[in-house]
């Protein structure tokens, strides 16, 4: 019996995948949320007006917006540290908690004697300790560095440790199969099905590292956009300190809009559920 | 008392007992299972859910271990899983970040063979069963019959002596089921496989095998043995001939005998 017909009488699957969505829908999605978000300047702009309350009190948009114009260089001067400090804290983050996730994964005694202290730390306020950081790691780069990492390696850690763990059992069935070793599954299927996971790890602990560091900064240094907020607030130059909250939230997405890149290219290939 | 695996057999069970220990106290799943296959025979076993029927498959896969006797693969002892053997699980479990033709390779990595030398094959075999078109192609992309065929490719494309099919085709609909097994016909006309086939349709068992044991369940064990005459090439029209009709009724009778635990 030949095979051709036999393999012709089997139709293609009827499930031909998905069109991209339509430039309207993304468009859409562009459109809402910048619609609302200016609409609330929009608002702040109008109460500050009609109020007639003091730019050392509360600057509106527009104003903050010109100082952010007029400082421009200065700001970019401040942010270049804070965003290289928040990257160095997110990357050790990422190394050494993916590092911890998998002992965690492979080794029955941190399982037992680590993670459950790793959950506890979770839910002390890790920022009473920030002071502390400066007294142990000095006033340099060295603290701020630490301190990122203290508040966001626990995400990645966390997060990294289930994804390697909530692997589909019949995959791993089917491994035992082949004879194959544990280094072998790790890097073919656990490590390619926990990445969705770590990824979304990853996208909380980068925003946790830019806090890490501007913590740091309101306490110790003499540069970086924290610094230049606790300076200029405390010199009630309000519209100052607001540009450089601006700067520190376009630093924030840049850092976070990599990552979340990244997510969606990780989420593309290794995203899917298991096929049933 | 059915051939129970003498020397030369290919897949051979002596007394295979499973005992599993529950809240309520132990739970014989597998009875005292002696059977064997003849290298090339293509034998089924069939019965109800919750007869052992997979346990059992599970246990001669090297993948559980069995609580008293011995399951031996070419005369060999089963303790782990074996090279020579494929194994075809009810889902595909295909990996859904690779395309099909990596799919397919990946025993051949995991078993650290040279991945250039069986690349043909897999595209050989991948092309018999009518995915030459799909190779790559991702699972999600698939429909449920290919993903089982590509599942298929997988089982064979290290070439094993034999093939232990787990429920294979529960989880299709009925008319892709009897194109799969028209497949399964097809493709074992040439690659020669000593294949034991787990079912609970009493149709698919009588078309695909040589032989079939029926097994009952509370506890686990075999209450009928019988073989399937009819000669191959075999095609979907042997279903209207009489002597299939009767052996599906016997085999049917043979379960329902079973079934008033």
């Amino acid at each position: 019996m030949p095979s051709a017909p036999v393999a012709a009488a089997i139709a293609p699957p009827a499930d031909i995948p998905a069109a991209p969505a339509a430039w309207r829908g993304r468009l859409r999605a562009v459109a809402m949320p910048l619609g609302f978000f200016l609409l609330l300047l929009g608002f702040w702009e109008a109460y500050v007006r009609i109020t007639g309350i003091p730019a050392v009190i509360l600057p509106g948009p527009l104003t903050i917006g010109r100082t952010l114009g007029e400082i421009y260089p200065i700001l970019l001067q401040h942010a270049v540290p804070t965003t290289l400090e928040a990257a160095g804290g997110f990357l050790i983050s990422c190394v050494v908690g993916v590092a911890i996730a998998v002992l965690l994964c492979y080794s029955k005694l941190w399982r037992e004697a680590v993670y459950p202290n790793l959950v506890l730390i979770q839910v002390i306020p890790k920022i009473a300790l920030a002071p502390l950081f400066v007294l142990w790691f000095g006033l340099g780069s060295e603290s701020r560095l630490a301190f990122s990492v203290f508040i966001s390696i626990f995400p990645v850690i966390i997060s990294t440790y289930a994804g390697l763990t909530h692997v589909d059992p019949n995959l791993l069935r089917l491994c035992r199969t082949f004879r194959a070793r544990e280094w072998q599954v790790f890097l073919s299927v656990r490590l390619p099905s926990a990445l969705p996971f770590m990824f979304s790890g990853m996208k909380v602990a980068v925003t946790l590292a830019i806090i890490g560091v501007v913590i740091g900064e309101f306490i110790t240094s003499q540069r970086g956009l924290g610094y230049l907020i606790v300076n200029t607030s405390a010199r009630a130059d309000t519209p100052v300190a607001l540009a450089a909250v601006a700067m520190l939230c376009a630093a924030g997405l840049l850092l976070y809009g990599i990552v979340a890149f990244l997510q969606s290219l990780v989420n593309e290939r290794y995203g899917r559920e298991p096929i049933r | 008392m059915p051939d129970a695996g003498g020397i030369g057999a290919a897949i051979a069970a002596e007394r295979i007992a499973k005992r599993y220990a529950t809240a309520s106290g132990a739970v014989e799943a597998l009875s005292s299972i002696s059977f064997g296959c003849a290298p090339g025979e293509f034998v089924s076993l069939l019965g109800p859910s919750g007869c052992g029927k997979s346990t059992l498959l599970m246990i001669i896969a090297g993948l559980e271990p069995a609580t008293a006797g011995t399951a031996s693969v070419r005369g060999e002892p089963v303790t782990a899983p074996r090279t020579d053997v494929g194994v075809v699980f009810q889902d595909p479990t295909l990996l859904p970040w690779r395309s099909t033709l990596d799919n397919v390779l990946l025993p051949i990595e995991m078993m650290r063979l040279d991945r250039a030398r069986y690349r043909d094959r897999a595209v050989a075999l991948l092309e018999e069963v009518g995915l030459g078109a799909f190779l790559a192609k991702r699972p999600h992309e698939l429909s449920g019959g290919m993903r089982q065929r590509v599942a298929i490719c997988r089982a064979l494309v290290h070439d094993p002596d034999i093939l232990l099919m787990d429920e294979p085709f529960s989880a299709l609909d009925a008319i892709t089921r009897d194109q799969m097994n028209a497949l399964l016909l097809d493709l074992l006309t040439r690659h020669a496989k000593t294949v034991l086939f787990v079912t609970h349709s009493i149709r698919e068992a009588v078309m695909l095998s040589d032989r079939v044991l029926v097994m009952g369940r509370r506890p686990g064990r075999i209450v009928a043995t019988e073989a399937v005459p009819f000669p191959r090439p075999r095609a979907q029209e042997l279903e209207d001939d009489p002597g299939f009709v009767a052996l599906v009724r016997r085999l049917r009778r043979a379960i329902e005998g079973t079934q008033d635990a």
